[in-house]
């Protein structure tokens, strides 16, 4: 029943687990403000829970004692449980340094909201796992940093296993991101070996924060967390100036005004304080109601001595992946209501922590009640609907991702769609544009033949390649979104045997021949089956569609008609025979209750189904139509 | 005799097992002239092996138990017979198979049905026969007890497809069965014939037919094959060990039949049976006309007024009891369940519903006007068609019958 797309194994919901306590800061000397970042599994979580544990001031026995009683708590009280940033001390040349850690908020493998975490920092560590060696996310996360003017600290980790190339992946580094092998931290988070020696280093190599700019007080948003009982937790770093309980501030984007009520900082159980100063990182409570009333990205200041120039943000992001949601039990007649009202408070709620992604109610006559989402790419859809499945408790029925097109109308401006079936009249359109993204490949060098075969039959164009190490190598391409949300990872992954990596980033849109396919069952269009892709591959797609309407589509008492369509154009055909024998053979004494039931749920189950052109559709054919190939 | 009457409502609720008809009061209401059964169906539990598309509730290997389940049998006769008002016009053996009872218990149980049992001066009384297990001791001895019709299951003449259904006889063995019934003078009889086995073709249907026609039976039955949930034969269809007759031959075969008896002489009466004139079975007719009757014996399902059950389908329960047996799956159903229900019986039958008849059905429950309008859709659609005064499928709509049926129930 459930059409999801194929599933990322690179990706992961658990929030860090951050295991330090760290009590009594005094006003800091030394602040140092940074993020860790790494490719999936190569040790970010575990190399974090190690530092704050390596940095506390209590017993690890203690710590852990104390984290667990706090968390409880915050469970019973349904409070969220998560810290963005984390303030920690460590000793280094007889000086006390504040490290404020920038957690990477929720999931580290978006660089959308990697770059929030980055913008709030002034280094980051680079962990490369020192048995895999640098992969496609490394790349793109370094980058990411590399174009904050981040300073990085690459660390090697995982050092203590047997397989471990620590040298060679050095050397990887140097060669892919010029940071050279004199500068990599050796270290494993899980024996605790090079530590001490991490920490050391970011308190010498990363630059202290910079002076303020101005008089007035700037604190930029990286983050923000819904919490039941304070309303909006905003996190944010403070540029210039400082802020203290009870003023009042503007979100200088907003417009908006709100009045402090409390502040502080995750040590990493929340340490209220009456006030946050020049450069320092926490969080702010002001009885903000809803997160849509706070926009990652914009800057505080105060609302009786306002600044004049917000930070510079970072743009929105946007969404450019679609699907829709339905309840995947609906429940015969009445039931139905319910299921939706679960799904849509599932949603809210889950809105209330993830603004990034949109949706809207729709109904389909086919799905029923439901919402189409739009997210801002392939994994952030998959996290949402296990997000909403695991804890809003309602079981989803996804349909087949989509992309965004730009609509290029005769009058000059350009809509924006998510659906094929709100293409605007044809006769109107002057072009169709999809987004284009770069994705970046890096896999053993063997495979690169086989991978530029595939990115060339999708559409793509070959822009560079490069040699990581004699083994592996990184291949740049230009391909539209759309061939990529299908089953390319998937492709990826079984033509590497595993060990190809990637990462995409949108560039833009660009026109190209595409068009639109409708569906005609039994000769009337059906727009819940239409489809949006290019000219080329529209004959094969029709196909594949119609064959599995074939399948799905009972047997009427009439021949039924399957056909694809570009316009007035018939590109594919398939019939549904008739049927011709439909008959309970026997019905005597003992079989009339049983026939009888049967007849009742197969009338049932007609009713249940969509009716188009007197042909029945099943919801199945919908969804089926709707997987991936 | 049962001392401990109640009247319970049953409304469209299914009631727990283990209560008798005694017990849930439809054996009272046997006192209102008009629930009075017009038949009665006796169920003998008992074959010598088990087809593998049979889902009908019978025991192998369990002769030792037959002695007593006629003792069982004629006590249950005997105490409703004590009820019944008015004459019974048809009376039905089936199985299982009956003919596979001792010649001695027959003759116990025929002497309880004409001693307990009022039965009709002209009723059918029909026994169900094997054709391995038809005896001209038997057969004498049916035939001066009131039998008058045998219904013989030969299914096919043809052993790969006996085979196919895992039925145990030899085909020569009909005609015997056929010549031993007439020479105890028993003459009415039907023949059961299966079309659509596994590897059947429309030729080797022909011929089926051929043969049964020549054997010149007063009535023959053709099935297409149903796989039965829970049989055998559906779970090798399942493992794809065998495959299905597919669905347009099927269809061929059906009109075919249709063609073959009616130049033989025979004329449809219900999708599936095909009588000479006067001919038809009475007792099926009972069925379709949605009549009263009683039932006995393990398995069976009796209807009065609207009120259906089953007596419980296990030897062991049904030896058990003192009186009457236990009883299962009762249902009264609302008036648009009736109407419903009356539909899909009525249009099995070739001739239809009476226009009068139907108008009256249409007039109950809450559902007339919608069923008027899937009438009206299925009569533009040409599977049903009005004469002057019936309803009824036509050719094409007899081979689709449960696509209308599942519109209008
Ligand atoms: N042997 C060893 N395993 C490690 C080390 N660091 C992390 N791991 C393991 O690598 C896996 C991924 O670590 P995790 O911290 O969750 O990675 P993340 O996805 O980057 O957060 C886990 O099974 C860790 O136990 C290390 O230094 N040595
Ligand atoms: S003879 Fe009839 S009742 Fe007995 S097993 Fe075969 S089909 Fe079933
Ligand atoms: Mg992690």
């Amino acid at each position: 029943m459930k059409a999801t797309m194929h599933s990322f194994p690179y990706f992961r919901t658990q929030p860090s687990r951050l295991t330090a306590y760290s009590s009594g800061l005094k006003t800091p000397l030394h602040i140092r403000n940074f993020s860790i970042i790494a490719h999936i599994d190569h040790g970010k979580s575990t190399l974090a829970d190690r530092l704050l544990q390596m940095t506390e001031a209590v017993s690890e026995r203690d710590a852990k004692e104390q984290l667990l009683d706090s968390m409880d708590l915050e469970r019973e009280r349904g409070i969220t449980i998560k810290a963005s940033a984390v303030t920690v001390t460590h000793e280094y040349k007889g000086e006390t340094y504040q490290l404020n850690f920038i957690d990477t908020p929720g999931h580290v493998d978006f660089t959308y909201e990697v770059s929030r975490a980055l913008t709030a920092c002034e280094g980051a560590l680079l962990v490369v796992d020192a048995t895999q060696g640098v992969e496609a996310q490394t790349v793109a996360n370094a980058y990411l940093a590399i174009n904050n003017d981040l300073e990085l600290i690459p660390v090697i980790n995982k050092i203590d296993l047997p397989t471990a190339r620590p040298e060679d992946v050095a050397m990887e580094i140097e060669q892919v991101l010029g940071l050279s092998t004199d500068d990599c931290i050796y270290c494993s988070a899980k024996t605790g070996e090079g530590i001490m020696e991490m920490l050391d280093c970011i308190c010498e190599k990363l630059p202290p924060p910079r002076k303020s700019e101005v008089k007035e007080t700037r604190a930029l948003i990286f983050d923000s967390h819904y919490d039941d009982y304070r309303g909006v937790v905003v996190y944010i770093r403070i540029f210039d100036g400082s802020l203290t309980v009870g003023d009042k501030v503007r979100m200088m984007g907003t417009g908006r005004t709100f009045t402090i009520t409390e502040l502080g900082r995750y040590t990493p159980t929340q340490t209220k304080s009456k006030t946050l100063g020049h450069a320092e990182v926490g969080y702010m409570v002001a009885a903000i109601k809803s997160l849509e009333d706070v926009r990652v990205g914009d800057t505080i200041t105060l609302d009786t001595n306002p600044a004049n120039e917000a930070l510079p943000g970072y743009e929105e992001p946007m969404q450019v992946v679609f699907c829709e949601f339905y309840p995947a039990t609906q429940t015969e007649d009445s039931g139905k209501k319910g299921d939706y009202e679960t799904l849509r408070d599932a949603i809210n709620k889950l809105h209330l922590n993830d603004a990034s992604f949109t949706y809207e109610p729709i109904h389909s006559e086919a799905l029923g009640f439901g919402f189409r989402c739009g997210f801002l790419g392939l994994l952030h859809m998959e996290i949402v609907q296990e997000r909403l499945e695991r804890e809003g408790g309602v079981e989803i029925v996804q349909t087949a991702p989509t992309v965004s097109y730009q609509i290029e109308l005769r009058d000059g401006t350009l809509v924006e769609i998510h659906n094929p079936a709100d293409l605007p009249d044809l006769s109107n359109v002057v072009s169709i544009r999809e987004p284009i993204v770069k994705l970046e490949i890096i896999c053993p060098t063997e495979n690169i033949g086989d991978l530029m075969k595939l990115c060339d039959g999708r559409r793509g164009t070959y822009k560079s390649q490069q040699f990581i190490s004699q083994t592996r190598q990184i291949l740049d391409y230009e391909l539209p979104l759309a061939e990529i949300i299908y089953d390319f990872y998937d492709k990826l992954k079984s033509i590497t045997r595993g060990y190809g990596t990637m990462d995409y980033e949108i560039t833009g849109y660009r026109a190209d021949r595409l068009v639109k396919v409708n569906i005609l069952v039994n000769n009337q269009p059906v727009e819940a089956l239409s489809i949006i892709c290019h000219r080329d591959i529209a004959e094969k797609r029709s196909r594949l569609i119609l064959q599995k309407l074939r399948k799905q589509i009972a047997r009427h008492q009439f021949e039924i008609p399957l056909q694809a369509a570009i316009g007035g154009k018939i590109i594919a055909r398939e019939t549904i025979k008739g049927v011709r024998k439909n008959v309970t053979a026997k019905c005597y004494g003992g079989d009339i209750s049983r026939k009888r039931k049967l007849l009742e749920k197969q009338k049932r189950g007609k009713k249940r189904m969509k009716t188009v052109g007197s042909v029945n559709i099943p919801q199945e054919a919908f969804l089926a139509v709707l997987e991936q190939e | 005799m049962p001392t401990h009457l109640t009247t319970l409502s049953i409304n469209g609720q299914q009631s727990s097992a283990y209560k008798s008809t005694a017990d849930l009061g439809i054996v009272r209401e046997l006192y209102s002239p008009d629930a009075s059964p017009a038949g009665a169906y006796i169920h003998i539990p008992f074959c010598f092996h088990k087809c593998h598309y049979c889902d009908f509730y019978s025991l192998v290997e369990n002769r030792g138990r037959e002695a007593a389940f006629v003792a069982r049998l004629v006590d249950e006769l005997r105490i409703i017979g004590g009820y019944l008002k008015q004459p019974l016009r048809t009376i039905f053996f089936g199985g299982g198979t009956p003919t596979l009872l001792e010649t001695s218990l027959w003759q116990d149980l025929l002497r309880a049905i004409n001693q307990h049992l009022p039965i009709a001066q002209n009723a059918e009384i029909t026994v169900e026969a094997n054709p391995e297990t038809v005896r001209p001791d038997l057969m004498d001895l049916l035939a001066k007890g009131g039998i008058n019709r045998i219904s013989i299951g030969a299914q096919s003449f043809q052993p790969d497809h006996l085979k196919a259904l895992e039925r145990w006889h030899d085909p020569e063995n009909v005609k015997r069965a056929i010549v031993l019934a007439q020479e105890s003078g028993i003459t009415n009889i039907n023949i059961d014939l299966i079309f659509a086995i596994p590897g059947q073709t429309l030729n080797d249907w022909l011929t089926d037919l051929d043969t049964a026609i020549s054997l010149s039976p007063s009535h023959l039955s053709c099935y297409g094959l149903t796989y039965e949930p829970n049989t055998p034969l559906t779970e090798k269809l399942r493992q794809g060990r065998i495959i299905r007759v597919d669905e347009d031959l099927e269809a061929e075969m059906y009109e075919a039949t249709r063609k073959k008896l009616t130049e033989a002489g025979y004329e449809q009466y219900e999708i599936s049976n095909w009588a000479k004139p006067h001919y038809q079975c009475q007792h099926n007719l009972m069925y379709w006309n949605n009549k009263n009757w009683w039932a006995f014996g393990p398995s069976a399902s009796g209807h009065i007024n609207g009120l259906r059950w089953k007596n419980v389908p296990h030897l062991g329960e049904y030896l058990k009891a003192t009186d009457l047996p236990s009883i299962i799956d009762v249902e009264k159903l609302d008036e648009d369940g009736q109407v419903g229900e009356a539909l899909m019986l009525g249009l099995r039958l070739t001739q239809g519903i009476k226009l009068i008849d139907l108008d009256a059905l249409l007039l109950k429950g809450k559902q007339g006007k919608e069923r008027l309008c899937v009438i009206d859709q299925h009569t533009q659609s040409g599977l049903l068609e009005k004469t002057a005064d019936r309803i009824r499928f036509t050719a094409k709509g007899q081979l689709l019958a449960d696509s209308v049926l599942s519109d209008l129930i």
